[in-house]
């Protein structure tokens, strides 16, 4: 009785073994309905790990705040240092993409116009102690740079190299009320000369008193002999006012100078200019009114009449 | 008999599969955490007959098969917990030693814990289961090791007074 329960017994196991045996060979060789019955599992658990997750949440959080403690502190402080290293590259970002649009416009600009030129950064504005309008620009003799260069922003003239040293120039700007520039007026061609005020507006001086100018006329580089101090056809300022006052020997008018000298951060030397003067293609295209919407309001008289 | 005792066992160890995939597999406890159902069955089978273990073993290794987190084929859990389940339970009935005895349950429960889990690497690595690294998989053995020898002791006299309770028997501690 007792030998026939342990062959039981031993029977049982090796059933079992073989089982065991068939399931690996079933599964080795690809059997789809185990992974399916691996898969039914999962079904069955996952809400009970859900509940699991949701119940266990704040223990588990409290276990890893516990644990956690002088890894979170430093962690906090990790985050803050990256914050305000964070905060600093996007004000950095901001500064660098206002120069990358500067610095895409005066190459648009240059490439036009077929200059050659090469772009500088501003380092410093030039003290006003004295009453002069300049800057200072990161290249200098080294990068090419020679005195009476044209320098260009990214709406045209922005003055003109006054000294250079090893590794900075230093430019005079257009606002200077030492500058003085010839130009024509697109179109009509005619000549005078423009030179600075201190501020972003200038005075123009008409070589000839018979011609004519008129508000919003654009004034353009009339351009040196071998392109210095001035490239020829870059665009100056376009007229806000006209003197015409009786008697006077030459007609004059106000100019509103396109370049923004307090905005200035990235500049263009012309280092050389193609022979063939450039004409009127750079002069800028007349801004478009934006169209205001008109708003019409019906009303219709209610027939009786409302205190 | 082997049939009564088995189906009253069967809703035992699901609740503890279910426990161990819901309740300890939330936590990420370091060097691999321990497993429950391991446990539990190993401790049964030394509680129970060579044939209600290895019945017990098949059960325990078929739901860890099944387990999501299980890399090797189907099966072959089911066949080293037969094994395992069977060699513990000839060792706890044939020792006098082990009974009343916690550190004897507790060190053969962890040493065949340990052994199993060898054993599990050696076949996984015969049939083809990637395990990782050496390192990582001796911090992992060791890890499990450490922890079954911490938490068998704490679960011993409830699956005691389970077992007890379930085949209305005296509780052997």
């Amino acid at each position: 009785m007792r030998r026939s329960a342990q062959g039981r017994g031993r029977l049982l196991i090796i059933i079992l073994i073989v089982t065991a045996l068939f399931l690996i060979t079933l599964d080795l060789r690809g059997v789809g309905v185990l992974e399916g019955a691996r898969q039914a599992s999962q079904t069955i658990l996952s809400p009970f790990q859900r509940a699991g997750t949701v119940v266990l949440s704040p223990i588990k959080n409290l276990i890893s705040d516990i644990t956690r403690l002088g890894r979170t502190r430093s962690q906090i402080e990790k985050l803050r240092a990256d914050n305000a290293k964070l905060k600093a590259e996007l004000l950095n970002r901001k500064d660098a993409d206002a120069q990358l649009d500067q610095l895409k416009s005066v190459l648009d600009l240059a490439g036009t116009a077929g200059f050659k030129v090469i772009n500088a950064r501003v380092i410093s504005q030039g003290s006003s102690q004295s009453f002069s309008q300049t800057i200072t620009v990161d290249i200098g003799s080294n990068a090419g740079i020679k005195k009476n260069m044209t320098v260009l922003s990214k709406f045209g003239i922005a003055g003109v190299v006054k000294d250079v040293y090893s590794n900075s120039a230093l430019i005079s700007l257009a606002t200077d009320p030492s500058f003085r520039i010839g130009v024509r007026i697109a179109g009509s061609q005619q000549i005078g000369i423009l030179s600075g005020r201190g501020n972003r507006s200038a005075n123009l001086q008409l070589i000839d008193n018979l011609t004519t100018v008129q508000v919003g006329d654009i004034l353009l580089s009339r351009g040196s002999i071998s392109n210095r101090p001035f490239v020829p056809g870059v665009p100056v300022g376009y007229i806000t006012a006209v003197d015409n006052s009786a008697g006077a020997i030459a007609q004059s008018a106000t100019v509103y100078l396109y370049t923004d000298f307090s905005a200035l951060s990235v500049v263009a030397v012309v280092l050389g200019a193609p022979a063939n003067n450039p004409g009127d293609v750079l002069v800028p295209l007349k801004p478009q009114p934006t169209p205001i919407p008109t708003v019409t309001i019906y009303v219709t008289p209610s027939p009786t009449p409302t205190n | 008999m082997i049939r009564r005792q088995i189906s009253t066992a069967l809703p035992i160890y699901i609740g503890v599969f279910i426990f161990q995939e819901a309740v300890v597999n939330q936590f990420h406890l370091p060097g691999g955490g321990f497993s429950l159902i391991l446990i539990f069955s190993l401790i049964w089978a030394i509680l129970s007959s060579p044939e209600l273990a290895a019945l017990g073993g098949f059960i325990a290794g078929l739901l860890m098969d099944l387990s999501q987190s299980s890399s090797g084929p189907i099966g072959q859990w089911t066949l080293l917990m037969i094994a395992a389940c069977c060699a513990v339970s000839y060792l706890g009935s044939g020792s006098e030693s082990l009974s009343g005895n916690p550190l004897g349950f507790t060190f053969l429960t962890t040493s065949a814990i340990f052994l199993v889990e060898i054993a599990y690497l050696t076949t996984g690595a015969l049939l083809g289961v990637t395990v990782g690294g050496f390192t990582q998989t001796l911090i992992t053995l060791i890890g499990i090791t450490i922890w079954s020898l911490l938490v068998t002791p704490l679960v011993l006299p409830i699956f005691s007074r389970l077992h007890a309770f379930t085949f209305n028997t005296r509780s052997m501690l």
